[in-house]
């Protein structure tokens, strides 16, 4: 990567500078995130983590919701990424103990507990664990599984080194007493006297992502949690389901070891419960995992015949792709009961009995043989201490008290929360969140960007045109994982044998730090010119290996890795002379491709310093401030002739914060921001380039050349003139949409008072076949509405007709509130919509109450329809000039979303706000400051890297057909006015490939995956 | 139960509203609907009701279904609901609320009749004096039967005894011998224990009818007695 | 009824010196001092005993203080092994349904009805003797054994403890 030089600044002025380094706390997906975005945009980061490992609860789940992604699998390579980070300094099993000073200039005491394993010697081969008598209960497996005394917090560890439970070793409590670890590492990593350190560390800001805890329900007796083998909790059971847990994902229940056939989940364990769990908030995820655990419950089922049942209150599927992930659940067969239970009973065989009612009253009595509470989220009593001694406010939850329109700030100036810390949230608004407090860490340290980061230099490369291939196979056991089934030794003799190989070697770690130097000599000794490493997979190991080249001269893609784990010890355990083969025919393989491999040039976009940010509504307001305040200029373009967007119609936020008073003080700010341009009236016409140089024209004929782009142009709001939830709206004209109320609260409508019944309907328009998502807003915005109501009118009767209540985290409470205030919620169903009719000019509303199971018929003298938000129908032609794509509900698609949520695919291009999903003000403003951040990675260089791995066009056998330009996504591929060919821009082109199988005349390839190199490698697999 | 519409041009609920006052934490309003209480209930369908419908009725203030149903007299005011609910709503509370709001005349007659003659002097209404009798009577028989127990006691206001035991009344009156076991087990234990002549009776069922006022009249008596004789600890015997 | 005296003192704030105990807590605290001694030897045959917590003494009175002290004197007196406990159990279990007044107002069938879940409870357990150490209990599950066709002894705790007395030779 290219960076300014260090800004070099002297004297006075570095001594008024703040510290360009940040101090993050916290090592789960958040404080991960938080931690590389700033360590990518020229902060020292210095991640503190409680645990011998990062990852924190996301590393404990199995699969994650609504992609079903592989949970370790996509989160693995961010922390590799992290422990890997030349300007991440990871300190585990530490805690922190105090900050001191002010923002800019803080303080921080650190305690280093020991780990009693050097991490430099220790190469995880297992053999101390292996050794060790002493057998305890894994935390990481909640207490299904045992590890030793000396562990690995789970496999996938980073950093993957041992170590030693000073409360459960043998040797640590009576010394000279075992000792066996240290007798039989290899390294001699064993260190016994290792003794805990306090360090200072000073730093400019704080970000404190301590994560959440899962609500213990033992303290329930109702539940039978901890009498009753077979209930146990849900991350208990994230751990039963996954292949790293205590049953290698086979799926047995705690009592007898059984597959179990029949899975009951109970919902809101420790959440929305005031009596015996004193948690009133709701925990936002529990519906759509229990959703998803039962779901991947019966993919694990290898009878099959797995039945599940969801015990719920309100199914709170508020999120993006969670309605469809909760309809496709019912579609496949998962029963969903909307009962509480008073008490799991205990029945036959170990199994459980579950007496519910249904709406209607009538009893019904199930057996199930595995019972999974689905508990809520909570903070750590430890954490709780640290806010105390921080000075960093909580709420009565325990929560971090945060702002609607500052979510990521906590009381204390200067440190910053995200994630689970300061409400429950899923994974998606976390890693929002995470980005949204690197930007607020960042931007008060703007200017001393890049002066305490530490920069990687590598020997100049060595020319390997000229020479014949000189390839090393390095063949790794890791520890027993390949070794234990294939026979390694055998491996790398035949490596030997292979044409081109001069060097072979096995290695117990390839990946540990002296395999890893010692590598490097080895190329350098051997004059080697290319390299395959037989071990793991590149997904997590190709940069080490390909960083290691480099700093061995060689040029990072004469390099190819053969996967003899993954693809081979792990799945052929039970044939080692089969797993043997098949290693070397992909050793074989390996070296056929890596001797045609070139070497290719690393490829850099010079990057143009300003942002378009596409919106005028909050969102973009805030993009464009939270980048302006960094120094960075912004182009901010808005349809309309003045700014404020949607917001400009809200009256106030759930938390009772005035809407229009903020408003009014960002549009002065980015009105009057010397670093912001703004264009009114205007509309994207034309854009072309890439991440690093777009240049971009407007609709005013404006041009504008930009690095990056903030898509943030809001939707719509769903007016039902006509049609099925149509319900007078148009014709009567006490009949209004939320925002249509918002405006007679903005303008202190008199007439309010002088209601004597009002009536909400919600959900109208979502969650309904035409428009088949949530729009997650609308349950708390006519919540708070009713209770706006009943502060003008404290007489007025309210009746909500709902679906589900889904006022999830703290919103909860404001529903509570609206219950306690006499205001009366009747649920109602697709099925059994309410009626809405006229009589004499009179509103007449019918419905059905469930519960009494009457017709109930309200005179409302004001209807409100909680009307959907749906995606402004423009959002498609603008999403094709920057190559996005959109879900099926019209919303733009983020590149993955879990981990990437603000992040198009198109590199340089993000989104926030509205035309992502609905949401909040406070989630649009993080998801704004988010976009911000990832958007300050780039700018805050003077290049990016571009793809090398790209296409090349053979001009001979090129038609200028111009299929290629048609398949290619990223609009990479041109036809040259002048020659007729195909042209490539290597600053667009990922190198997928697409253009190369469209190619009617073979013109077009990919560096090195030519047809010869693919042919080598087929070929070498047809070799005996 | 006849479905009929409800009609709310307005809700009064004027018998929620009238709880609410008598009991400031009643929360009926908290009801999630969730029906926990109904799950756990062993009075859920009597009567065509259950605790969360019971609940709506009153939300939606159904209230001279309330003040009529009998459900009031199954629900035993156990509070199990309230034990699990998410919410804490003690229906048992609410439902003692409402059989206080039942004319006299109009509740079961042999509960009511038991609270009157606890207000008198026990539940059962024999008189102080056949109690007296009844314990010495008794205890005379044993120690006659049975030599090794010739030194046992049943102390009748014994002023000073460290404690103070009540006798529900159904022992005395039909089940004497069962009074004995208990007076064994406290004289091998070597316990300073005394009965009282009056206000004797562990049971109480002026809980049940719903005033308080009775109630509390009862339990005042009791108070006063132990206090008179003195005695440190006053032993519940159920 | 403990919870009537309990609840009665505390609500109407009614002044008194005493200390209100139960004497399920008064029998645990005498044997663990060692001042009642007990032998579960007169059980040869094994006879299973249950118990009904009784709402207002454990949910509504002590919690499950009380309720552990009356399994501790049940096995105390019939031998550890004898006792088996019901689900729901302690504070959590159901109440007989004879309480509330439901004995005295008379509604026999809806009773009986209530009664229902807690004859099915008590019969699972399979005990041969269920304590019931409130006297409501004591009436609705001795009427619930009969009208249902239950098994079981409904007894009082004390009947018990009284056999498995050791006396001294003084007593």
């Amino acid at each position: 990567m290219i960076r300014p030089e260090d800004k070099g600044l002297k004297g006075k002025e570095q001594m008024s500078r703040p510290k360009g380094s940040v101090l993050v706390v916290g090592g789960g997906i958040a404080g991960v995130q938080a931690a590389l975005d700033l360590a990518d945009s020229g902060f020292y980061v210095h991640l503190v983590e409680r645990s011998s490992a990062i990852g924190g609860s996301m590393s404990q789940l199995d699969k994650t919701f609504p992609t079903n992604d592989c949970s370790a699998c996509i989160l693995s390579p961010k922390l590799v990424e992290a422990g890997r980070h030349l300007n991440i300094n990871l300190m585990t099993l530490s805690q922190v103990l105090g900050v001191e000073g002010e923002p800019g200039n803080f303080r921080v005491r650190v305690r280093k507990n020991p780990r009693y394993v050097d991490p430099e010697k220790c190469i995880a081969c297992g053999t101390c664990a292996q050794k060790c008598p002493k057998k305890v209960p894994s935390e990481f497996d909640l207490g299904l599984g045992t590890r030793k005394a000396i562990y690995l917090r789970y496999p996938q560890a980073v950093p993957l080194k041992y170590a030693i439970d000073a409360d459960a070793c043998i040797y640590i409590k009576k010394p000279g007493r075992c000792g066996f670890c240290q007798k039989v590492c290899p390294t001699g990593a064993i260190n016994f006297e290792d003794r805990p350190e306090e360090i200072t560390l000073e730093v400019g800001s704080v970000i404190l992502a301590l994560g959440f805890r899962p609500f213990d329900p033992s303290g329930l007796d109702f539940t039978g949690y901890g009498t009753l083998k077979n209930v146990v909790t849900s991350m208990e059971f994230e751990r039963l389901l996954s292949p790293s847990g205590p049953c290698m994902g086979h799926m047995e229940r705690p009592s007898d070891k059984k597959e179990p056939e029949k899975i009951a989940w109970l919902q809101c364990v420790g959440s929305r419960d005031v009596n015996r769990a004193c948690h009133g908030y709701c925990s936002s995820v529990c519906c759509m995992y229990a959703i998803k655990q039962a779901v991947i419950a019966r993919e694990h089922s290898e009878s099959g015949r797995l039945s599940s049942s969801i015990f719920f209150m309100d199914m709170r599927t508020h999120g993006k792709g969670f309605e469809a992930y909760y309809e496709r659940a019912k579609r496949e067969g998962i029963d969903f009961h909307r009962a509480r239970v008073h008490t799991i009973l205990p029945a036959p065989n170990e199994n459980l009995r579950l007496r519910y009612s249904g709406e209607d009253g009538e009893i019904k009595e199930e057996e199930f043989d595995l019972v999974v509470l689905s508990v809520g989220l909570e903070t750590d009593p430890e954490v709780m201490k640290l806010c105390h001694s921080l000075d960093v406010e909580l709420d009565h939850d325990n929560f971090v008290s945060t702002s609607p329109f500052t979510p990521v700030a906590t009381s204390r100036p200067g440190i910053f929360v995200c994630g689970t810390l300061a409400e429950p949230k899923d994974i998606p608004q976390s890693v929002m969140e995470a980005s949204a407090a690197a930007c607020g860490a960042g931007s008060i340290l703007h200017e001393s960007r890049w002066t305490e980061t530490r920069k990687k230099e590598f020997p100049p490369e060595k020319n390997v045109y000229a020479e014949p291939p000189r390839i090393g196979v390095f063949v790794c056991s890791c520890g027993i994982n390949i070794a234990s089934v294939v026979d390694v030794e055998e491996v790398t003799q035949y490596a030997r044998t292979l044409p081109g190989v001069v060097f072979a070697q096995n290695n117990l770690f390839t990946c540990s730090q002296d395999t890893i130097n010692q590598m490097v000599e080895t190329i350098k000794k051997e004059g080697l010119n290319r390299v395959v490493v037989a071990s793991c997979t590149p997904r997590t190991h190709e940069a080490l290996f390909q960083e290691t080249l480099r700093e061995a001269g060689i040029n990072k893609f004469l390099f190819e890795m053969a996967n003899i784990r993954d693809q081979d010890s792990w799945v052929h355990q039970k044939w080692p002379d089969a797993a043997t083969r098949k290693a070397k025919d992909l050793v074989r393989m390996a070296v056929a491709k890596v001797r045609g491999d070139e070497p290719l040039p690393y490829n850099h976009v010079s990057v143009t310093k300003r942002a378009l940010v596409i919106g005028g509504g909050v969102a973009g307001m805030v993009s464009a401030l939270s980048l302006a305040d960094q120094g960075f200029p912004v182009c901010l373009v808005e349809r309309k002739d003045s700014l404020g967007g949607h917001a400009r119609k809200f009256y106030r936020t759930w938390q009772g914060r005035p809407m229009q008073d903020y408003l009014e003080e960002l549009v002065r700010r980015v009105e009057t921001h010397p670093e912001i341009d703004v264009q009114l009236g205007a509309t994207i016409e034309h854009v072309e380039g890439s991440v690093g140089q777009f240049r971009t024209r407007l609709s005013n004929g404006f041009e504008v050349e930009h690095g990056v782009a903030i898509v943030a142009v809001g939707a719509e709001s769903f007016k039902p003139r006509s049609g099925p939830w149509n319900y007078l709206y148009g014709k009567n004209p006490n009949v209004h949409t939320l925002l249509e109320l918002d405006q007679r609260f903005i303008r202190d409508d008199e007439a309010l008072k002088g209601l004597s019944q009002a009536v909400f309907i919600h959900c109208v328009g979502s969650r309904v076949p035409e428009r088949p998502y949530c729009s997650r807003v609308c349950c708390t915005h006519a919540i708070d509405q009713a209770l706006k109501l009943k502060e003008l009118n404290p007489e007025m009767d309210i009746f909500m007709l709902y679906r589900d209540i889904r006022t999830y985290g703290k919103r909860e409470y404001i529903y509570q509130e609206a219950r306690e205030k006499g205001i009366v919620f009747i649920r109602y169903d697709l099925d059994n919509l309410p009626r809405v009719n006229e009589q004499d000019g009179n509103i007449v509303v019918d419905v059905i109450d469930p519960i009494i199971d009457r017709e109930v018929r309200l005179h409302p003298d004001l209807l409100v329809l909680a009307s959907a938000v749906r995606p402004r129908d423009d959002v498609g032609e603008l999403s094709k000039l920057f190559k996005c794509t959109m879900t099926e509900e019209g919303f733009l698609l983020e590149a993955h979303m879990k981990l990437r949520p603000v992040d198009f695919a198109t590199d340089g291009v993000y989104l926030a706000g509205l035309c992502h999903y609905p949401k909040p003000v406070e989630e649009t403003i993080s998801q704004a400051q988010a976009a911000a951040s990832r958007a300050s990675l780039v700018l805050s260089r003077d290049a990016v890297p571009a793809e090398s791995v790209t296409a090349v066009v053979n001009v001979m056998k090129c038609t200028g057909c111009a299929v290629c330009t048609q398949v290619c996504a990223y609009h990479a591929v041109t036809i040259d006015k002048n020659s007729g060919k195909a042209v490539v821009d290597t600053g667009l082109c990922k190198g997928c490939g697409a253009c190369v199988a469209g190619c009617r005349s073979d013109a077009i390839t990919i560096k090195n995956l030519g047809n010869e190199q693919i042919m080598a490698a087929v070929e070498a697999a047809m070799e005996e | 139960m006849e479905k009929e519409i409800v009609d709310l041009s307005s809700i009064r609920a004027r018998v929620k509203r009238q709880i609410e006052k008598a009991v400031p934490d009643a929360h009926i309003d908290y009801c999630l609907t969730c029906g926990l209480c109904a799950s756990g209930c062993p009075a859920s369908g009597i009567e065509g009701l259950d605790p969360r419908k019971f609940l709506r009725l009153l939300v939606l203030g159904q209230d001279q279904e309330i003040l009529e149903t009998n459900w009031i007299y199954s629900c035993t005011m156990c509070q199990r609901c309230r034990y699990a609910c998410p919410m804490g709503i003690d229906v048992g509370r609410i439902v003692y609320e409402i059989r206080g709001m039942r004319p006299r005349e109009k509740r079961p007659k042999n509960l009511q009749r038991s609270c009157d003659l606890q207000k008198q002097s026990n539940s059962t209404g024999i008189p102080n004096e056949d109690f007296v009798w009844v314990v010495n009577d008794v205890l005379e028989e044993v120690r006659q039967n049975e030599p090794q127990w010739k030194d046992l006691q049943a102390p009748i206001d014994k002023k000073g005894a460290l404690y103070y035991l009540n006798q529900n009344a159904k022992e005395p009156t039909v089940e004497p011998e069962e009074m004995v076991p208990l007076w064994k087990i406290l004289h091998v234990a070597g316990i300073d224990w005394t009965y009282s002549s009056k206000w004797w009776d562990g049971a109480n069922y002026c809980l049940f009818t719903g005033d308080p006022e009775d109630w509390e009249y009862t339990v005042r008596k009791q108070a006063e007695v132990v206090d008179e004789l003195g005695c440190r600890y006053y032993i519940n015997t159920e | 009824m403990f919870y009537a005296t309990l609840e009665g003192l505390r609500r109407f704030n009614i002044p008194h010196k005493f200390e209100f105990i139960s004497v399920i807590s008064l029998y645990a605290q005498l044997i663990r001092e060692g001042r009642l001694k007990v032998d579960s030897s007169w059980n040869r045959e094994g006879l299973k005993f249950t118990c009904q917590d009784p709402c207002k003494l454990v949910r509504q009175g002590l919690g499950d203080v009380v309720a552990d002290d009356l399994r501790f004197v049940i096995k105390a007196v019939a031998g550890e092994e004898n006792f088996v406990d019901s689900w729901p159990r302690l504070s959590n279990n159901y109440c007989c349904g004879g309480g509330g007044g439901a004995l005295q107002a008379g509604f026999v069938e809806n009773r009986r009805r209530y009664g229902r879940v807690k004859f099915d409870q008590l019969a699972s357990t399979g005990a041969d003797v269920v304590i019931t150490p409130c006297h409501n209990c004591h009436t609705q599950i001795l009427d619930i054994c009969d009208f249902y066709g239950g098994k079981w002894k409904t007894t009082h705790l004390w009947n018990w403890l009284e056999k498995a007395l050791v006396l001294d030779d003084k007593a």
